[in-house]
This record gives C-alpha cells, sequence and structure tokens, in this order.
C-alpha cells in the first residue's frame, strides 16, 4: 500500500488527467464524475490530479522530518547514555522540557518566527521529534551499555565512537525502525496539520492539508474538495501503519533469537 | 523400606512440539521415592532434569505431551482428576530464583499464609500466625517483622527460606527442590541445606531434589539418578555412585569436577562433544558419540539393567568397564616458567568508592535553601594490594558483593581508583591507560550470553582487536583468525557464526580468543566458568592451563567456586566487604592457619569426595550489623574475641613470608585451629 503511494507520487504528474495548477472556470465545483474523477475546486482545477501531486509533499514531509529527528536524536541519545552524568542529564532534561510542549504549539513557535516554506515545516516537524527518538535511543543503549561485550570493547581501549556506532547501534536498530515507522506516520499528520493552519506549504502547492484548509468554505457545496485530501490522507496513515506493525513482528522473533541475556 | 514409597513414577516421558520435529525431553523415567528418603535427579542442562519436576507438578506447557504409565503420590493419581488439590496440599516445591518465585507485591507473611487459606480454609489470621511460627522454623530470626515485609526488603538467603517456609505450610509429605541454592552465596548455600537436612530429620520429609552440583547431591541425597539426554543412565545409592560410578557418562562427570585434593597439576577430565539432538529419535544409547568406550553395540537400544551392588545402569558394557577410569586429558602441562622478578601487575592500597544515589535524590529543601545531603557511600574495594608475575594465577574469591568484580575492573582500570597506586611493569598506569596497556591486559566475562555483540559474527569478532591492536608481523588477518580459533580448539569455519548459533560453552573460547587476539601478558578473568556445565566447565579450565604454560599468560581469576581456585590458582586473595582478609600461597591458605572467613568458606563449600567434614561445620551468621571501624567481619565472625574485632582495625600477620592473615587472633591460635580440609598426602 504504501509502495502504491509512493508510485503514485512519483508518477503522479504523468498519470494526471490535468496539471494540478490549471484554472478552468468554465468547471468549477464539478461534482465527482467521468472528467474529473475527485470533482474540481472554486478555481475549476481538478481534485484528484491536486491530490496526486500532493502525495509527495506528504511522503517527503513525513519521511524527511523523521530523518532528521533520526539523524540528530538518535546520536544524541547514544551519547547521553553513554556520557551519563552530568552531561546526559542535560540533554534528558532538555529532552523533556521539549515533549512537554504540545507538538503542534511546538512547531508552530518554530514556524511563527521565519517566513513559511515547504522545507521549513519539514525541518520543524524534524526538530518536534527529536526528543522522542533522543529517549528511544537513550533506554535502548542503557539496556545494552551494560552487557559485557561493551566492558570488552573498553577493555581495548575503543573510543566512545566506535562503541556507540559499531558496538551499539547495531543492535539497536531494531526497536528504533519500529519507532521510526510510526512517527513517520505522526510526521505527515503534524506536517499537514502545519499546513492546514497556513504555517507549512504555501499556495498554489497542493499540498493535503493545504487543500483541506482551502476547501473549508465550500464543505457544504463541494465536500469533495476537501474529502479527496482527507481520504488519501487517512489511507496513506493507516498504510504506514500497518507496514510499522508489520515490521515489529518481522524484527521481534530475531531479536529474541539473537540471545540476548 | 518395607513402606510403599511416597512417589511413585513409572515410565514418565514427555515430548514438546517443536518446528523440526517432536523433542523427547523425557524418555520413559522411572522412580521411587520412599517415606522419608531423598533422590537427587542430576546432569547437564538440557538433561531433563527440570522437567521431570514440572511434569509431575502438571505445570509443562500445552505444547507439551506428558505420558506415563503411572505416577502415583500416595494412592492419589497424579495426572488424574483432583491431582492439583493433592499437589497444593502434600507436595511442597521450591525453585531456584526466589526473587522471581516471590510476588513482589504481597508481603512474605501473607504468601507463606497464602496455601494455609486456600487448602486449609483458615482463618486470614490464624494462617498468618501458623505463617510467622513456619518463618521461625525455618530459621528467620524476628519471624514477626520479617512477615510483615515485602521481598525486596529481604536478602536471597531470607526470600529462599520463605519461599520454603512456602513450601513447609500445608505440612506436605514431599518436597521438590529444584536447583534450591544455585543463586546463593555458599556460606548462605550450606546454612539451607543444613536447614534442609533438620527439617528432613525433624518431619520425616521426602525430596525429590534436582541440581547440578555433584557436591550438595552428595550431601543431601540418599539416592541418585543420573539423567541424561532424558534418560536415566544410571542409578542407586549415593555413596556407591560416587564410590564406582559404572556408567560411562557417570564416570565423566566426576572426572570433571575440579577438587580441592587432587593434584593442582593435573588436567581435568572434560567430557567432548554435546547433547544429542533429542528430536532424532535415538535408538540406541544417547552418550555414545561422546564415550571413550563406545562400540558398534552400543547403537542397540539399552535398557536400564542391574548393575554391581544395587545400582541400575543403561550400559550394556558396565560389567567389562568397571575398572576402566575415564580416560585422563592425554597432554601434560609442560614445565613452568622460571620467576625473573618481573611484576605484571602490581596494585598498591587500591580503594573504591560508590556513592549511592543520584544529585536529584539528594537534594533536600531545608527552610527554602536547597542543600545536598553527603551521599551515602559504599565502599566496595578497601585498600586492597596485590602482585601479579608473569605465568601466574592470583586467585581471588569471596562471596557476592565482596568487592571481588571492582577489584578486576579497577586492575583494568576500567573504574578509576579513588586511591593507591597501580603498576605495570614497575610503570604507574595512568588514569587513560595507553595502547600498550590496554593490549596487554584483558579481560574474559562471567556470562558468555552477553559477552559477545549478538550482530556480529565469531571472525568480526576477532578482527577488531587484530586491527585495533595490528596482528603479528604481517600475517594475514583471515589466517591469525584461524590461528586464534584453533588456540581455544574451535574449528576455522566457526568464524562465519553468530553468537546465538554457539553453546555457551563455545561462546566463552570464543571470548577467551578475542581476549588473546592481542597477546596479552595478564587476562583477569571475572567468574569465567561459573555459567557453564561441569564437563564444559573442566575443557575451559585446561584451556587456561594451556595458555599459561605455553604462553605464559598471567591470570587475575575471580571465582566464588574454591575448588575451581584451589585446582588452578599458584597463589589465593580471599576477599571478605571489600578487603583482603588473607592472601598467601595456595596450600597456605587451605590450610590453618587461616582467617577465620577463610575457614567459614572452606567448611561452606559442597565439595565432592569430602563427607568427613560433617562433623565441624562452621556456619555464618546473616550479616545483621553494619560492620564497625574495625575487622569488616567481626559481626559475623564466628572466632570474634570481642570489642576489639568491632573498633579497631586488624593487624596484618605474616606467619610466613608472602602469607597475609588480617586478624586480631595471634597466630599460634590460628595455627592451632582444627584443619576443615585433610592436609594432601597426610
Amino acid at each position: 500500500m504504501v509502495a502504491v503511494f509512493i508510485l503514485l507520487a512519483m508518477t503522479g504528474p504523468w498519470i494526471a488527467p490535468f496539471p494540478f495548477d490549471q484554472f478552468d472556470m468554465r468547471a468549477r465545483f464539478d461534482p465527482p464524475g467521468g472528467l474529473h474523477w475527485f470533482g474540481t475546486d472554486e478555481f475549476g482545477r481538478d481534485v484528484f490530479s491536486r491530490v496526486l501531486a500532493g502525495a509527495p509533499y506528504s511522503l517527503i514531509m513525513g519521511f524527511g522530518a523523521t530523518a532528521i529527528s533520526l539523524a540528530v536524536g538518535v546520536p544524541l541519545g547514544l551519547a547521553a547514555a553513554y556520557y551519563r552524568g552530568l552531561a546526559g542529564e542535560l540533554v534528558m532534561r532538555a529532552v523533556d522540557v521539549m515533549i512537554s510542549i504540545p507538538p503542534i504549539l511546538l512547531g508552530l513557535l518554530i514556524l511563527a518566527v521565519t517566513e513559511p516554506s515547504l522545507w521549513k515545516t519539514i525541518v520543524a516537524v524534524g526538530i518536534v521529534y527529536i526528543p522522542i527518538m533522543t529517549r528511544i535511543a537513550r533506554s535502548v543503549a542503557l539496556g545494552l551499555l551494560v552487557e559485557d561485550f561493551i566492558e570488552a570493547a573498553r577493555a581495548r581501549g575503543e573510543t566512545a565512537g566506535y562503541i556507540l556506532f559499531r558496538e551499539i547501534l547495531p543492535n539497536a536498530w531494531p526497536p528504533i525502525i519500529v519507532e521510526t515507522s510510526l512517527r513517520v506516520t505522526f510526521a505527515i499528520l503534524l506536517g499537514s496539520a502545519l499546513s492546514f493552519l497556513g504555517l507549512g506549504a504555501q499556495p498554489p502547492l497542493s499540498e493535503w492539508g493545504l487543500m483541506i484548509a482551502g476547501s473549508r468554505p465550500f464543505i457544504e457545496q463541494a465536500p469533495w474538495i476537501g474529502l479527496a485530501p482527507g481520504l488519501a490522507l487517512c489511507v496513506l496513515l493507516i498504510a504506514i501503519n500497518l507496514l510499522g506493525e508489520g515490521l515489529r513482528e518481522f524484527l521481534d522473533p530475531r531479536l529474541v533469537e539473537g540471545g540476548r541475556a | 523400606m518395607t513402606s510403599p514409597p511416597i512417589l511413585q513414577v513409572d515410565e514418565l516421558s514427555v515430548k514438546y512440539a517443536t518446528s523440526r520435529g517432536p523433542l523427547t525431553a523425557l524418555d520413559r523415567v522411572s522412580f521411587a521415592i520412599p517415606q522419608g528418603r531423598a533422590l537427587g535427579l542430576v546432569g547437564e542442562s538440557g538433561s531433563g532434569k527440570s522437567t521431570v519436576l514440572l511434569a509431575l507438578l502438571g505445570l509443562l506447557g500445552p505444547e507439551a505431551t506428558v505420558a506415563a504409565r503411572s505416577a502415583r503420590f500416595r494412592d492419589a493419581d497424579l495426572f488424574g482428576h483432583g491431582a492439583a488439590a493433592v499437589r497444593g496440599d502434600r507436595i511442597g516445591v521450591v525453585f531456584q530464583d526466589a526473587a522471581a518465585a516471590l510476588n513482589p507485591a504481597l508481603t512474605v507473611g501473607l504468601q507463606v499464609a497464602e496455601p494455609l487459606l486456600v487448602h486449609r480454609r483458615l482463618s486470614r489470621s490464624a494462617a498468618m500466625r501458623r505463617a510467622i511460627e513456619l518463618l521461625g522454623e525455618v530459621g528467620v530470626r524476628r519471624p514477626g517483622e520479617v512477615a510483615r515485609c515485602y521481598p525486596h526488603q529481604l536478602s536471597g538467603g531470607m526470600k529462599q527460606r520463605a519461599l520454603i517456609a512456602m513450601a513447609l505450610s500445608c505440612e506436605p509429605d514431599l518436597l521438590l527442590l529444584d536447583e534450591p541454592t544455585t543463586a546463593l552465596d555458599v556460606t548462605i548455600e550450606a546454612q539451607i541445606l543444613d536447614l534442609l537436612e533438620a527439617l528432613r530429620s525433624r518431619r520425616g520429609l521426602s525430596m525429590l531434589f534436582v541440581s547440578h552440583n555433584l557436591g550438595i547431591v552428595e550431601r543431601i541425597c540418599d539416592e541418585l539418578a543420573v539423567l541424561y539426554a532424558g534418560r536415566v543412565v544410571e542409578q542407586g545409592p549415593t555413596e556407591a555412585i560416587f564410590a564406582r560410578p559404572q556408567h560411562p557418562y557417570t564416570k565423566g562427570l566426576l572426572a570433571a569436577v575440579p577438587r580441592v585434593q587432587r593434584d593442582r597439576m593435573t588436567r581435568l577430565a572434560p567430557i567432548p562433544g554435546g547433547l544429542p539432538d533429542l528430536t532424532q529419535p535415538q535408538e540406541g544409547c544417547g552418550f555414545r558419540s561422546r564415550c571413550p568406550f563406545s562400540v558398534a553395540a552400543c547403537v542397540l537400544p539399552q535398557t536400564l539393567r542391574p548393575g554391581a551392588g544395587t545400582t541400575l545402569v543403561r550400559c550394556h558394557r558396565s560389567a567389562e568397564l568397571t575398572e576402566e577410569a575415564w580416560p585422563a586429558a592425554t597432554e601434560p602441562a609442560a614445565a613452568r616458567r622460571p620467576d625473573t622478578g618481573v611484576r605484571i601487575i602490581e596494585g598498591e592500597r587500591l580503594t573504591k568508592t560508590f556513592r549511592l544515589g543520584g544529585f536529584l535524590r539528594r537534594l533536600r529543601f531545608d527552610g527554602g535553601f536547597p542543600l545536598l545531603r553527603p551521599a551515602r557511600e559504599l565502599r566496595a574495594v578497601d585498600g586492597v594490594s596485590l602482585t601479579i608475575r608473569p605465568g601466574e594465577i592470583l586467585g581471588v574469591v569471596g562471596e557476592s558483593g565482596s568487592g571481588k568484580s571492582t577489584l578486576a575492573r579497577l586492575i583494568l582500570r576500567l573504574l578509576d581508583a579513588d586511591g593507591g597506586t597501580l603498576r605495570y611493569k614497575s610503570m604507574p598506569v595512568p588514569r587513560k591507560p595507553d595502547r600498550e596497556f590496554r593490549r596487554r591486559a584483558q579481560i574474559v566475562f562471567q556470562n558468555p550470553e552477553s559477552s559477545l555483540n549478538p550482530r556480529k559474527r565469531v571472525g568480526q569478532i576477532l578482527a577488531r582487536p587484530l586491527s585495533l591492536f595490528g596482528g603479528s608481523g604481517g600475517e594475514d588477518p583471515e589466517r591469525h583468525i584461524e590461528r586464534l580459533l584453533t588456540l581455544v580448539r574451535l574449528s576455522a569455519s566457526y568464524s562465519d557464526r553468530f553468537p546465538h548459533q554457539l553453546s555457551g560453552g563455545e561462546k566463552q573460547r570464543v571470548s577467551i580468543a578475542r581476549a588473546m587476539a592481542s597477546e596479552p601478558e595478564i587476562l583477569v578473568c571475572d567468574e569465567p566458568v561459573s555459567a557453564l556445565d561441569v564437563s564444559v566447565q573442566a575443557a575451559i579450565l585446561n584451556l587456561f592451563a594451556d595458555l599459561r604454560d605455553r604462553l605464559g599468560v598471567a591470570y587475575l581469576f575471580i571465582s566464588h567456586d574454591i575448588s575451581v581456585i584451589a585446582h588452578l590458582a599458584d597463589r589465593v586473595l580471599v576477599m571478605y566487604g571489600g578487603a583482603a582478609v588473607e592472601e598467601g600461597k595456595l596450600d597456605e591458605v587451605l590450610h590453618p592457619p587461616y582467617h577465620p572467613y577463610t575457614e567459614a568458606l572452606l567448611s561452606a563449600v559442597p565439595l565432592v569426595g569430602v563427607r568427613e567434614r560433617a562433623s565441624q561445620r562452621i556456619r555464618l551468621p546473616v550479616e545483621a550489623m553494619e560492620p564497625g571501624k574495625g575487622c569488616r567481619f567481626a559481626p559475623r565472625c564466628p572466632r570474634r574475641i570481642g570489642a576489639l574485632c568491632d573498633e579497631v582495625p586488624p593487624p596484618v600477620r605474616e606467619p610466613t613470608p608472602d602469607h597475609r592473615i588480617a586478624c586480631h587472633i595471634p597466630i599460634a591460635e590460628l595455627e592451632s585451629m582444627e584443619p576443615v580440609l585433610v592436609r594432601r598426602g597426610s
């Protein structure tokens, strides 16, 4: 399902019946039908084409933001586990503070100070999820740090970097991957929500959250304008969630088989 | 012996359904326990010992198929209707891990009383009163207070006592014990065994005792059943089996046990190989692939038949083999290296104190100002000095919490010492040691499961120290890894395997190979054989001895098992509560004069073939008070002189040069103590 979405997102421009920003003043508010599958909006743009064009934004948003939070959060978490004491404590308290702020608010805060744009939304969502990644990486690493093979590495005089990235990280991947897949859905949702609030992608881009926001005044005459991107969002999120579930099932027996004491 | 047996099991079989087909865990095991007798079940891990017990209790999961011609407890069928009531009421069980067997959310008293509430329908207050009585009976001091405690407030020994009290609550006729002392310190273990013996004679209890520890079984049990791969291979009176084992497997097991009194230079005889694949049906003898006496006829089915005396043996050659001993390991030990006067490691008054409680816990707001309370301190290692010369094995013994492992980490500078100096070949070792020190001082851990990175292949694990320190003289890394694997007697094909594809003994070998990769001069071994079966332990101990003899590696060898230390060590350091109470050559430490704690340790360890010690058992009270400024051992010392011991640190006495005892008792008096062990050769 996720693969279908990614495929659609990549091939969207070619299979879409109309360019996503083509106005057609004669066909405003057309209900879904043979020519316009999902109908048209207030400017006569084809909703189906716009949904298709929006797919890459959502996917980029989800995966990009998660990648950012992974890239920063995981090393930070590992380091916090390794350098317990004052440094680790400071990191974790900072993380606590960030977690205590509602994600949307935090996203708003980050975006409010600069001019809104799509990539800034990605960065903002990424930053919002850094603390959670840090926490997970730290808790997994703390469990692994007491294992004897870490002590053996220290007895060889290995550097902290080697221990963290070569000894611990390979063992920490399974839980992190599972968490990541779930985090992607949250990131997509948060990104769309921020766009909905006008702080993400800017018109005329056809980001889904933005489309839903734009459809609000016409919800009674032309519900399909908002419904189509909303449904697309739902199906994508469910698909990614199922993928995460599947990953979890796939990885868990391996964890047991790995013979961790 | 005329009374009918209290428990009679006839052809008990257990099969598990696995993805590779049915696994035969138990194959027609039969035994009977007469009233008031104790039967021991021994064997390596995986032999099916615990399965017998769980099957009798009906505790095996749904994937197990239990079948028996009959299993009768008195007149009740253990697999029939109403068996659960009989099990709970008339049969008591004690499991190995007391910490896991007690519910952490209920008070100990309530848990002891619970069977009474269920089976005897006593009122709550009557049950509690009885529970307190029972706790008193199993040797808990101030049982009333203990009954109101939660499990986490009790020590391991106390929890085990509470568990025994629970098992005794309905006054059972039979006690099933599954390794009841394995998780405990030797001095505590000895007390629990004393208690079990006392209960047996006082109440006429019968026991089914599952253990891998042959010394304990020899002490407790009248009869013995030796299990191998789900089959009883030898069954008979304990004394007869220990004196004259008839099945080759029993011979092997007994030969593999390190003994205090055996000559130190002899090698232990390990049993090669491992358990057969139990999913394959075994027609013939299951032990034949590991047996040095096997012949072609061993593939035929074997029956349990009468051997010499009243013993039953499952071996068709047992009569021919009566005089055959288990073959000794072949390689003779090489000549020892002369003392060159070099000292690899010298530690002087090493001290390490841990602060308990974090920063936030210590923060107190008194009168509005945040104040830092002083942290509670735990002195884990207190002024311990030691010297290790090339090719020398310094054994460190002591109970858990005596600071052995902390000392090991101080020596390797894995922990920063708070005080004292550490020198490597007369050069001080800095806080951040240089590569040379890291290369020459390596470590082997207790738990083979956790000492290898589960995501790396054996080859990768061994390649890392080679690339880090550089192999020896431009040798091809692959060849070098092969050589390392050969050194620990593994074939080169192991380098492609992941740790979870190895057995415990094999993992430990890889772990040793990794430590040896950098060609160390000293190996710190922290309980390296404690997690292994006796037969595997023997092989690993031989390997350590080989490495010393061939490569001149020195060891700091930590163990709680004094027979392992006695087998391997040249000199011994006895630790108690973080301090060294005695240090000296092996023979000097094992015989008087010695420290009262050493005496207690020697007296407590269950040793195979040392029955005559029973006359003078020394038992230590469970630690009650915090030690004062004086001798740390004073609160538990059976030979405490008086207030002097509590207040003044003991002087170090040297009966001979290089033998130090930290005790207030004068040497002459220590010397006159009756020896726990009979001196070798006299």
